[in-house]
């Protein structure tokens, strides 16, 4: 089925062509322009030498406002993920086809039409409303909160947790379902109920790979946490927006410094527990 | 239940394997949630008030379409009014968010391709998969060993900054052409897929890549012959799996004003005119949930095609 491989690579590169053409990405466009060129040329000599103090002359402390908005950034995704957690875990159980295949010794009577007619019906369900919620961009509830009640630090939260919820929903359901099943049959083949098979025999074997994603899903929130601060919350976007707008490239650098040592610990904390949990 | 039994099954638990690192990192994030929760104010009792609940209510009568507003749903109404908020500029823009993550994702496959080489340990050392001890010149060694620090190190930067902020700031740069968005894709997803290929690189079976070296075969010879041949199929499912993400981002980078559906969002949204906004939102999750078909199906050809 080689075949098949060329396919999709061919498909690749005619989309790819399409697209430049339909965007018109002349690469001439690439040389910026005037107030362009200077601006890049600006930014770009900046990234060697970050300020160290305030440049802005308002007195405040470069370091304070880094610090905070690091802080607040970590905060935000803290918090949103702690609520993303509990939706993920919630939708991700009623959304796995195996939490309704495991199949009792004894299951005739109710339990039986109960996995046979209703199990499907809220299966479907969780998964519907799952693909709802991660479809929209955490940016999108942000802004859908904005208008009904507008922005707060609260609503902030929500816009994160909604959309990373139904990810982790979506991913923990696919993680139970390619779980072994032959620890859990057996305690069922033993006389266990299938909730306790399920939760003993099952559940664990999937959570290394739950927990390890759900960590990586951290990193990624404190980007939308970040990147929030563009709508007025106080993490480290809107630090960047404040300094790039007074041209103040050196402070720019300071805070994408700030938000890349972030990622990298969280980066590193990640790898090691991707090797202690996933590969023993 | 016996004593001894019993007993057994302390003893299991007493010696079970005990997993430190996955212990601290629980109790460490645990103790982040409470701090966070406790530490900041989020302002969670005003999204509780009467005054809020007015709000909703007041926001759920307003994204419905404007025609259908306070009399009952009535289908040809709701169709001319669809007819009318989905005009042909909207329709391109739904295709200018498409074009934009597919340029995007075919560029970040180029940076993320070319990059891996010099990021993957096996590869990037002064002389790679041979298969007796071998002692290059020292400095030809070290020399490497910078290069592919430095090639890691700026994959993680390139990752580490949202796109959202890289479109931003190369708005400012290149003006409201395509290019900024592309970019700002192209380089935070570039950096992704260069660190997962050269994990596929670092992985693949160093057999043939050792035989080839042993033959006399060059760096550049044994990446195109033995490695990007067995690496190409994981390369292709992750490529699939960063498009989606492109989608999504690209559609949001309308917002800084770029030609994606998300302009037509805030557009709508700054004329307060939240039954189209609500609209071309439930549209933008329309084409999400399309191209994540598409890649599903996409990555399955590719399974198969092992």
């Amino acid at each position: 089925m080689r075949g098949s491989r060329r396919i999709v690579l061919l498909a690749i590169v005619i989309a790819g062509v399409w697209a430049a053409f339909y965007l018109d990405l002349a690469p001439g466009q690439l040389i910026p322009r005037e107030t362009g060129w200077k601006v890049a040329r600006e930014f770009f000599s900046a990234a060697i030498r970050p300020a160290a103090v305030d440049e802005s002359g308002l007195g405040v402390s470069l370091w304070g406002r880094a610090a905070k908005g690091a802080w607040l950034t970590v905060v935000f995704a803290a918090t949103s993920m702690s609520l993303a957690l509990v939706l993920g875990l919630v939708f991700g159980l009623l959304a796995s086809a195996t939490i309704w295949e495991l199949e009792d010794s004894g299951s005739n009577g109710w339990r039986h039409s109960f996995r046979r007619f209703v199990a499907p019906v809220l299966y479907t369900t969780a998964r519907a409303f799952i693909a709802l919620l991660r479809s929209v961009h955490e940016l999108l509830w942000a802004t859908l909160f904005l208008a009904a009640v507008g922005l707060s630090d609260a609503t902030a939260v929500l816009a994160i947790a909604i959309p990373y919820g139904g990810t982790l929903a979506k991913v923990f359901s696919e993680m139970i379902d390619e779980a072994p099943r032959g620890a859990a049959h057996a305690l069922i083949g033993a006389g266990a109920s299938t909730t306790r098979a399920f939760f003993a025999a099952l559940l664990p074997l999937a959570l290394p790979d739950m927990a390890a994603y759900s960590f990586y899903r951290f990193e990624c929130a404190i980007r939308s946490a970040a990147i929030l601060g563009f709508f007025g919350i106080q993490t480290l976007g809107s630090f960047i927006v404040q300094s790039f707008e007074l041209n103040l490239y050196r402070e720019v650098w300071t805070y994408l410094y700030v938000l890349f040592a972030l990622v990298l610990i969280v980066d590193w904390w990640s790898g090691l527990l991707r090797r202690r949990l996933v590969a023993a | 239940m016996s004593k001894s039994s019993a007993r057994a099954i302390a003893e299991l638990r007493r010696t079970r394997p005990r997993n430190w690192v996955g212990r601290i990192t629980g109790l460490a994030l645990l103790a982040l949630v409470v701090v966070s929760w406790t530490t900041h104010n989020f302002g969670w009792r005003h999204l509780f008030t009467a005054r809020s609940a007015e709000n909703f209510a007041r926001f759920r009568r307003e994204i419905t379409p404007y025609p259908l507003q306070e009399r009952a749903f009535d289908w040809d109404i709701f169709t001319t009014w669809l007819h009318t908020a989905l005009t042909d500029k909207v329709m391109a823009a739904v295709v200018a968010t498409l074009a934009l993550s597919i340029a995007a994702i075919v560029l970040a496959a180029v940076i993320g391709a070319i990059l891996s080489l010099f990021a993957a340990r096996t590869l990037a050392t002064a002389d790679p998969y041979l298969p007796g001890p071998n002692v290059p010149h020292a400095a030809r060694r070290h020399g490497w060993r910078a290069l592919c620090a430095i090639t890691r190190g700026f994959l993680i930067f390139m990752r580490a900054i949202p796109e959202y902020v890289w479109a931003y700031l190369f708005k400012a740069m290149l003006g409201l052409t395509a290019w900024p968005a592309v970019l700002a894709l192209a380089l935070h997803n570039g950096g992704i897929l260069g660190k997962l290929n050269a994990e596929v690189i670092e992985n693949v079976d160093p057999k043939t890549p050792r035989a080839l070296r042993a033959l006399g075969a060059s760096r550049l010879q044994i990446a195109a012959t033995a490695i990007a041949p067995t690496a190409l199929n994981r390369f292709l499912l992750y490529f699939f799996y960063r498009w989606e993400t492109c989608v999504r981002e690209a559609t949001v980078l309308g917002m800084l004003g770029f030609v994606s559906l998300g302009w037509f969002i805030t557009d709508a949204q700054v004329r307060t005119n939240y039954d189209e906004m609500f609209l071309f939102i439930l549209l933008g999750a329309g084409i999400i949930l399309v191209g994540d078909l598409v890649s599903a199906g996409a990555r399955r050809l590719i399974r198969r095609a092992k």
